[in-house]
């Protein structure tokens, strides 16, 4: 209960922010949010079945392009951008899914990969699509819009994945991590539960997808198949606790905090910095934010050495 | 004449890409690591080779396996201080964790070697032979000569040496790779160095078709990923085979699909391979 | 001893009012450039650019605007090549460090992003990197631009190859699929239709491509007289060195958009970029004028002197760029930015780079010089007339 009222007036405090902060903090708050969004997008299939998907910068260029193509080919309005983006990438979620989704581990990851770059290689090659050149959108000033249209994005998101942690589906997804072959034999239709599951986590990670391209008005397929968008998503999903309702939340609103702040202050190291905190994080703290809680409190700082002696050879 | 220039030009340039593919196998099929790092390692190789080349005046072939050494103790110790920590967590910690290194590495190299492209240019890069009408490029047939000796000491390693059959071993079961004796932390940091040589030896050859710059490690792990695919994990020479199968692939795709379109055949047919290929044989890896 | 540092402490602190008090204001200029990632190569020339021109218009006393005496400050922020994070740097630029102007990045794609951040807060952005068609027809008003339009960059080569003894007949065309290549080969396509040129090769390849094999094949099994062609430097690298060991061999000569002018390139090459073709809006000649370096010869012998090395036309584009803020400004005679806005568009000024006046789109045209490599220096041929002689026809790479 406490903890309900706490979630409410942070939305709240976050949907206010826009009125007292400057124009940089909406822009970085846009993004900030955006990038949560893909996060808690992600954790709805990496997180809970822990199919690591590298295929969700393909459902966000088809957001992407979806809402890009809509308007500055067709002049539809943003919705119906939006939808259309959305629906290509649900599409595309149904129909790759069924096959690749039976690979597993690297194999899986490695399909989805190649996934993104041949869609990118092939929006490439579309005249609808602008070719390799991209698409303008029409311009708006309204980066308040921008930021209330991500924050409801981010908090629609979560909820699912809330709704999901408490449902009997988020309990089947749960159990196709732990073993998916014992669930098949529990009776769970483990083919329905993890299509489902990457058709939500590609409906939601269209839709930022089309947010960030009527925002930025410029998408080309390098910006909008960009692999390393899609690790991010991971690292920051992965970072936060995957398989937590706001784990990746908290973990993208952080690393989005340090990568700005060091890209602000010391430029040029930033990205060299943002690779050494990537491997450290994986070294003393390889299940999150959320397990680290949790360690700290009971074992205290011996919780990082305890890592490395039940993760090393 | 343009067909058999085209398949001559597919074959040579899949063996340079069947020896960048190598190290990623080997690494893969070993140790169960998929190492995003690799396209760095390779571009590493590339400006050690570059180095003794411009520095040491050292010819770039004889410089291989000099880079070669230097590259396999880079893996060693990433392999041992590094990666060996993290080797039982969960699978996808290993892909991260070479993403971050990728990222490192190639910055560091942006500061010590700055962003300005670099060729390896020996007075022969550009020397050629004719044969029945077909230009066959010099470099480009010694980097393919190369790619088939490399192969096949490594394929003579894992199958006729002691340690290769430790390696082996591994493979399939680390319990059994202790009773060869070795210290598996020892086996898997010299298997890692053994990818990064191969790695480093791909870069040198690289450096003299092409150029080197910091940036040019994730174009790399991406094509090595489709052929380690294409190759499978077994044979060395599979994976060669899978080089040359991309390598005409694309070659035959820019003339009569159109250029713009080789990237999407080659991560088509990776697509295509996955998919297809009996369920079984991929599950659990 | 004591004594002597605490009376320099005590000037140093009574200084410090006077220093702030002075009589000289500031004008900011911002840019998030390409310091490091993959154009790196190509941004610090900005940087480099931008930071002289500054210096140098501060050392003669800066500016004077509505009377007042300014400095030019300059603030870059580093990109990364990360082109969401210069468009977030753009942004802060404008609303947190509070830059009064903007300075473009490199390339087009770039700019394509980060003049929508100029275009959203009404601040003027001259950028001297970006020659795509696109930037410069969606109708924007704060964007300026130095580089000559992309669909031109061939149109001094085409010329030139209509005078030429023996004339060029067949054209190999091979151009990237980016924005400014695109625009590059629509300008190509239509100028040789109309001087009576064939395409016998007319193929556009992937951006980054590092392979050529089957494309230069292809060309040598059309055995065309002149081989155009436009990618980045990267592409033009491999493009060359591919030629040479496939023994590609046009009949006459061979043009690149980009590479030829700058000295990496011609170092990465060797001796293989002799007798090349290239193209370069500038020249360091002292025929070319300037208030505050004298001519473009003595700028680019300050640049080579101050940078260790040698200034290329992206420089004395960026230099043109902050010239552009400085006449405007003297003209608005305000920092006000519609008002600096209506100075820019009325430009008309001679700078080391070339003479600036801004077209209906923002955009600059001057024409292309045409240059070949000869004895590695980099030579003049052709404007509209000819500068120097060409090494034409060009021998096979087996001759050489």
């Amino acid at each position: 209960m406490v903890r309900a009222i706490l979630l409410i007036l942070a939305v709240v405090f976050l949907a206010a922010a826009p009125f007292f902060g400057d124009a940089v903090m909406i822009q970085y708050g846009i993004d900030a949010l955006l990038f949560a969004t893909l996060a808690q997008a992600w954790n709805i299939l990496g997180g809970f079945t822990g199919y690591a998907s590298f295929g969700n910068s393909a459902f966000y260029g088809l957001g992407t392009y979806g809402t890009a193509i809509a308007m500055a080919q067709l002049h539809l309005p943003f919705w119906v951008g939006l939808s259309l983006g959305a629906f290509l990438a649900v599409l595309c979620a149904v129909v790759i899914g069924l096959p690749i989704l039976r690979l597993r581990g690297h194999y899986f990851a490695i399909a989805t990969l190649g996934l993104s770059a041949t869609l990118a290689a092939i929006i490439s090659n579309l005249d609808i699509s602008g070719r390799n050149i991209g698409l303008i959108l029409p311009l708006t000033r309204n980066d308040v819009g921008f930021y209330e249209e991500a924050l409801a994005l981010l908090v629609a998101s979560t909820l699912t994945v809330m709704w999901i942690a408490k449902s009997r589906f988020g309990m089947g997804l749960i159990a196709i991590r732990e073993d998916e072959d014992a669930a098949q034999v529990m009776g769970i239709n483990t083919t329905f539960y993890k299509v489902v599951a990457l058709m939500l986590s590609a409906f939601f990670t269209a839709i930022a997808g089309g947010i960030h391209a009527y925002w930025i008005t410029f998408i080309d397929p390098a910006s909008a198949f960009d692999l390393s968008l899609n690790v991010r998503m991971v690292i920051m999903a992965m970072f936060g606790g995957p398989g937590t309702v706001l784990g990746p939340v908290v973990g993208s609103f952080i690393l989005s905090a340090v990568y700005d702040a060091l890209a602000r202050s010391i430029s040029t190291a930033a990205a060299l910095l943002f690779g050494m905190v990537i491997v450290l994080a994986v070294i003393f703290m390889p299940r999150g934010l959320w397990d680290l809680g949790h360690g700290l409190r009971q074992v205290g700082w011996r919780y990082f050495l305890q890592n490395i002696r039940l993760h090393r050879l | 004449m343009l067909f058999a220039q085209i398949m001559v030009n597919g074959l040579l340039l899949g063996g340079l890409y069947g020896l960048m593919a190598l190290g990623m196998a080997l690494v893969w099929g070993v140790l169960n690591i998929v190492n995003l790092a690799h396209g760095a390692v390779v571009m590493l190789g590339g400006y050690c080779v570059y180095f003794l080349f411009t520095g040491a005046g050292i010819d770039p072939f004889a410089a291989l396996p000099i880079a070669m050494v230097v590259m396999f103790a880079l893996g060693y110790l990433l392999q041992r201080y590094v990666l060996n920590l993290i080797i039982r967590s969960a699978q996808l910690n290993t892909l991260l964790i070479t993403f971050g290194l990728d990222v490192v590495l190639t910055y560091l190299a942006q500061l010590a070697f700055s962003a300005d492209f670099r060729a390896i240019n020996p007075s022969y890069a550009g020397a050629n032979l004719t044969w029945m009408g077909v230009t066959i490029p010099l470099v480009r047939l010694g980097a393919f000569v190369t790619a088939l000796i490399l192969a096949g000491l490594l394929w003579a390693l894992l199958q006729r040496t002691r340690l290769g059959r430790a390696i082996r071993a591994t493979a399939q079961n680390l319990v059994a790779a202790r009773l060869y004796g070795v210290n598996p932390a020892q086996l898997y940091a010299v298997t890692f160095g053994l990818g990064a040589a191969l790695a480093g030896a791909a870069g040198g050859l690289y450096g003299m078709v092409s150029q080197v710059t910091p940036y040019v490690g994730a174009a790399l792990t991406a094509k090595s990923f489709v052929i380690t695919i294409m190759g499978g994990l077994e044979n060395p020479f599979g994976i060669l085979l899978g080089g040359v199968f991309i390598g005409i692939a694309e070659a035959l795709a820019a003339i009569y699909i159109g250029p713009t379109f080789t990237d999407a055949i080659s991560f088509g047919l990776l697509l295509l391979i996955l998919v297809a290929r009996p369920a079984r044989s991929l599950r659990g890896a | 001893m004591g004594r002597l540092l605490a009376a320099t402490l005590a000037a140093l602190v009574m200084s410090l009012p006077v220093m702030g008090h002075a009589q000289t204001k500031t004008v900011t200029l911002g840019a998030a450039l390409q310091i490091t990632g993959p154009d790196g190569n190509l941004g610090r020339y900005f940087r480099d650019g931008y930071q002289i021109a500054v210096d140098r218009i501060n050392e003669q006393g800066g500016l004077t605007i509505g009377g007042q005496n300014y400095r030019i400050a300059l603030k870059i922020l580093d990109s990364q090549t990360d082109l969401n994070l210069s468009v977030q740097q753009y942004g802060q630029l404008v609303t947190r460090d509070k830059v009064d102007f903007l300075l473009g990045p490199y390339n087009s794609n770039f700019t394509l992003n980060d003049s929508v951040i100029a275009e959203k807060y009404k601040v003027p952005m001259v950028s001297g990197g970006a020659a795509a068609a696109q930037i410069y027809s969606r109708g924007y008003k704060y964007i300026f631009g130095t580089s000559p339009p992309a669909d031109n960059y061939f149109g001094s080569t085409l010329e030139m190859m209509t005078k030429l003894d023996p004339q060029p007949k067949k054209i190999a065309l091979l151009v990237a699929d980016d924005a400014f290549d695109v625009s590059v080969r629509a300008g190509v396509r239509a100028l040789s239709a109309k001087d009576g040129f064939e395409l016998v090769v007319d193929q556009v390849f992937k951006e980054h491509n590092a392979d050529f094999g089957s494309l230069l094949s292809l060309t040598k099994s059309k055995s065309p007289d002149v081989i155009l062609m436009g990618g980045h430097e990267t592409e033009s690298l491999n493009f060359i060195r591919q030629a040479k060991s496939l023994d590609v061999n046009p009949h006459h000569m061979m043009a690149l958009t980009v590479g030829v002018p700058s000295a990496d390139f011609r170092s990465a090459l060797g001796k293989d970029a002799e007798y090349a073709f290239g193209m370069t809006p500038w020249m360091a000649s002292p025929v070319i004028r300037d208030r505050w370096f004298g001519d473009a010869q003595k700028f680019a012998e300050l640049f080579h002197r101050k940078l260790g090395y040698e200034a290329d036309y992206h420089v004395a584009s960026a230099v043109a760029d902050v010239e552009t803020f400085a006449y405007a400004l003297e003209a608005a005679g305000s920092l006000d930015r519609d008002a600096v806005r209506d100075a820019i568009a009325k430009s008309d000024f001679e700078s080391l780079y070339a003479t600036i006046r801004y077209g209906e789109t923002g955009q600059i045209d001057i024409p292309q010089i045409v240059i070949q490599v000869q004895d590695g220096k980099v030579v003049p041929v052709y404007t509209d007339h000819f500068l120097n002689k060409p090494r034409y026809p060009v021998p096979t790479w087996a001759k050489r």
